[in-house]
């Protein structure tokens, strides 16, 4: 019952510190990031299974974060309103060539760090984009074509 | 196939939460003439985890030489780290461990706390009986088994 339990806010935690994080540091992937999820992950497994080496506790533990993911999936696929909670609405941060300041404040972005995302998806210089947009996620930024009518370019961080 | 494999896993989650797989410990009361003797300690069990046994007797009337006659499922395969307060001797009784507590009075209370962890390679039903004697009298026995999960 305890690894349960344990597992149960763990999850709930881990999915709240994702949250709040937010999307620059799951998708960059700076040194210190890597080191915390790696920390998070261990901690997290000492604070489940604390001192049982049991195989009955890992399918116990492993189980209940499965079982909790896919029901997270399914709220969210099946009640709209738990979307927000569940993972971040996508976010516009560049439209019509203008930088929004007030959206990448708010995701800890500079203006340097999307015009460089930009050249590295062969766009030469910010006010040639007709929409930047965050996607929820998977953390990736996408560049529309800035041509009048949107055609498909769509690429990730 | 992947949705009857979610219903096994909760299935399993959920005989979880009810405890089958430990450590929720339960009291097992052996009442005598002499003395009422009350074990308190999980019946179910896993590879690692640390527990604690509560022995408590409460005796009706004197017991001169109060020991406690442990089943083989208390030390087998099983750190014993402590046991508090700790007896004034301890032996053997037919490959039994016992653990002497001396003179208890008419109307008073011995306690015994004692710390385990279990073995991680430990796995099976095995028992946990606690016998109390009055040197080789009997008083009472509580009969328990625990079942360790691999």
């Amino acid at each position: 019952m305890d690894v349960v339990v344990r597992a149960f806010l763990a999850f709930c935690f881990v999915l709240l510190l994702t949250r709040l994080i937010g999307r620059r540091e799951l998708s960059s992937l700076e040194p210190f990031d890597l080191v915390l999820l790696i920390v998070v992950g261990d901690l997290v497994q000492q604070g489940v299974t604390q001192n049982d080496l049991s195989f009955t506790g890992l399918l116990i533990a492993v189980g209940m974060f499965g079982v909790l993911t896919l029901t997270t999936s399914y709220l969210g696929f099946r009640f709209r309103r738990f979307r927000p909670l569940l993972e971040p609405e996508p976010l516009i941060l560049v439209e019509d060539g203008k930088v929004i300041e007030k959206n990448l404040k708010k995701e800890r972005l500079t203006a340097e760090e999307i015009a460089g995302e930009a050249r590295l998806q062969q766009i030469p210089s910010l006010d040639k984009v007709q929409w930047a947009v965050l996607e929820s996620g998977a953390g990736s930024a996408s560049f529309p074509s800035p041509a009048p009518r949107l055609r498909t370019l769509c690429r990730s961080i | 196939m992947r949705h009857t494999f979610f219903a096994a896993l909760s299935l399993f989650i959920v005989v979880a939460l009810l405890n089958v797989f430990g450590q929720r410990p339960k009291t097992t009361l052996a009442a005598g003439s002499s003395a009422d003797l009350r074990v308190f300690a999980p019946t179910s069990l896993r590879g690692g985890l640390y527990y604690e046994g509560r022995l408590t007797v409460e005796a009706k009337n004197e017991i001169k030489k109060a020991t406690f006659v442990l089943d083989s499922g208390w030390t087998e395969q099983t750190q014993i780290n402590t046991i508090e307060p700790s007896p004034v001797g301890e032996a053997s009784r037919n490959g039994k461990l016992t653990l002497d507590y001396g003179h208890i009075g008419a109307g008073h209370k011995l306690v015994v706390y004692l710390q385990f962890q279990v073995n991680p390679t430990n796995v099976g039903r095995r028992s946990q009986n606690v016998a109390l004697y009055d040197d080789m009298s009997l008083l009472a026995t509580a009969n328990r088994t625990v079942t360790v999960f691999p």
